[in-house]
């Protein structure tokens, strides 16, 4: 359909949320817009407690949220959820650990069948295997590292083909090697996977690693400070780390970040 | 699966020596005050010359336990589910059941007795009505406490009621159940020998046992039939530490990897 097309992928339009009781409530998200296409890596980035990880639950739906729209596809947050479009990769595994690994990444094929019609199904075995977990199928989550649970919990996300990836600090809990490799592995998958991808962080040379775009956030109430464009040609490899447009594009986000946490600390 | 059996003196040798002291303790007790507790010889004697009465009447303790506590445990799970699923069902059913619960059980049994004669319904129902509380209200917990983000993953996926807790709730639950289990089953005993306390004489049974042998200052049996009580506890939670094991081994796994939010 040309009208999907159209609107494939994430369309924030001026979404609010609050906290709180009546009369004393708290501005989380502040009137928020944003879009990210079809295929676009987009990485939000932002100090703790500025509302990112909330902004995320209210993009998949797990969140009502006070004023605004999400779009997810050209539709409502619900019909996307109902036909199984967003993939979620939560902070931590959240893997069922009497299951295997291979059962746990059948779990979205599983549930929520009717939407299993007219899509493009991966096997879970092929995608564990392309997450070089051909040799895990069979073990159970407690027996993997956390690396390695964290891959089985990207492959659950990218199995059942949804158009849109919402990923919350899935690398946050691992030490810094592990973390590099896991990094260059998703961006790896996402190569020939393109989805809408949206990734909170707060790790500057993964979001620049990662992304097309940076959103930097701003606390009190959350708002975006700036928007800014990764030009890095893709495919990447970790050799940009040492290039001079990755450090430039280092000094800028981090520059930001400082501003947006006012000049108390920074 | 344990690496090592078990099997180091340094394991079970701490445990048998205390056993022993106790004994010990309780033979001079006993041989120094024989009109109070029986020494360990003649509670012996008494269960091997007996053993057939024993025998019986353990048999009827222990259907009772068996259908009573399976009757309480069913119950009290299926009755979690609902309220777990239906919150208004938990605000609707909770008071009462905290109502019965607070009754002494002591106090219900000879009522029921009363209601149902001294057949072993009575027996079945109160052993229920104790195994019943602890079961539900773990239960309760154990389907609510599960892994929030797993939660969330199923709810984009736009998991029905049902998917839910067939997938995530049935079996995130089970180490709670299984910790209510182990308060409950000794409580399936003492609640079928209080039974059968009050309903003493008719029926057989261990509980009768000890209140007629009691009432006749017969001590071995007395403390026969204690001691078979107490077995029959062991026996019980030895079971459910198999079972457990065998449900739950994944467990201890679970929990050193899962990542609660800090509060």
């Amino acid at each position: 359909m040309d009208t999907a097309q159209l609107h494939a992928g994430v369309h924030l339009e001026n979404i609010s949320k609050s906290f709180g009781p009546e009369g004393a409530r708290t501005l989380v998200l502040d009137k928020l817009s944003l879009s990210i296409k079809m295929g676009e890596f987009v990485s939000v980035i932002g100090p703790s407690g500025c509302g990112k990880s909330t902004l995320l639950k209210a993009v998949a739906g797990l969140l009502p949220i006070d004023g605004g729209t999400v779009m997810i596809d050209g539709m409502t947050v619900e019909a996307a959820t109902k036909q199984k479009k967003i993939g979620l990769v939560p902070q931590s595994p959240a893997l069922l650990p009497w299951r295997t690994v291979l059962d746990n990444v059948r779990l979205p094929m599983r549930v929520n069948p009717k939407a299993n019609a007219n899509r493009n199904l991966r096997d879970p075995q092929e995608v564990l295997e392309s997450f070089g977990l051909g040799a895990a199928l069979d073990k159970y989550p407690g027996q993997l590292s956390g690396g390695m649970q964290q891959r089985v919990a990207i492959a659950r996300a990218f199995v059942f083909d949804p158009s849109v990836l919402l990923m919350d600090e899935p690398f946050s809990a691992l030490d810094e090697l592990t973390r590099d490799a896991q990094r260059m592995g998703l961006l790896d998958f996402w190569q020939s996977n393109r989805k809408a991808v949206m990734f909170v962080t707060h790790s500057v040379p993964e979001a620049i690693m990662l992304s097309d775009r940076i959103v930097v956030m701003g606390a009190h109430p959350g708002h975006f400070a700036e928007i800014i464009n990764v030009p890095l040609p893709r495919p990447r490899t970790t050799e940009l780390y040492a290039t001079d447009e990755f450090r430039d594009l280092e000094g800028h986000v981090r520059e930001t970040l400082r501003e947006v946490m006012g000049h108390k600390s920074a | 699966m344990p690496k090592s059996r078990n099997l180091r003196w340094s394991s079970w040798a701490p445990a048998v020596v205390t056993f022993g002291i106790a004994a010990v303790l309780w033979q001079v007790t006993a041989m120094a005050n024989p009109y109070v507790i029986p020494t360990l010889d003649q509670v012996g004697l008494s269960l091997i010359t007996d053993a057939d009465v024993y025998w019986a009447n353990m048999l009827v303790t222990g259907l009772e336990v068996v259908v009573g506590a399976t009757a309480g445990i069913v119950a009290g799970f299926v009755l979690a589910i609902i309220m777990a699923e239906f919150q208004i069902m938990e605000r609707a059913i909770m008071p009462l059941v905290v109502v019965v619960m607070v009754t002494p059980i002591v106090a219900i049994a000879p009522a029921l007795v009363v209601a149902f004669g001294f057949g072993m319904m009575p027996k079945f129902i109160v052993t229920a009505l104790v195994v019943f509380f602890p079961m539900l209200v773990n239960s309760l917990a154990g389907l609510r406490d599960v892994d929030d983000r797993a939660l969330d993953v199923l709810k984009t996926l736009h998991a029905s009621r049902w998917e839910i807790f067939r997938d995530l709730r049935f079996m995130g639950s089970m180490p709670y159940v299984f910790a209510g289990l182990r308060i409950a089953l000794p409580l399936a005993i003492v609640g079928a020998a209080v039974a059968e306390f009050v309903a003493a004489g008719q029926q057989a049974g261990l509980g009768s046992l000890v209140t007629i042998a009691a009432a006749q200052a017969n001590l071995p049996v007395t403390w026969a039939s204690i001691t078979l009580l107490c077995f029959m506890g062991v026996v019980l939670i030895s079971l459910l530490a198999v079972v457990r094991n065998r449900v739950l081994w994944w467990s201890n796994s679970a929990t050193a990897h899962r990542q609660r939010p800090s509060r």
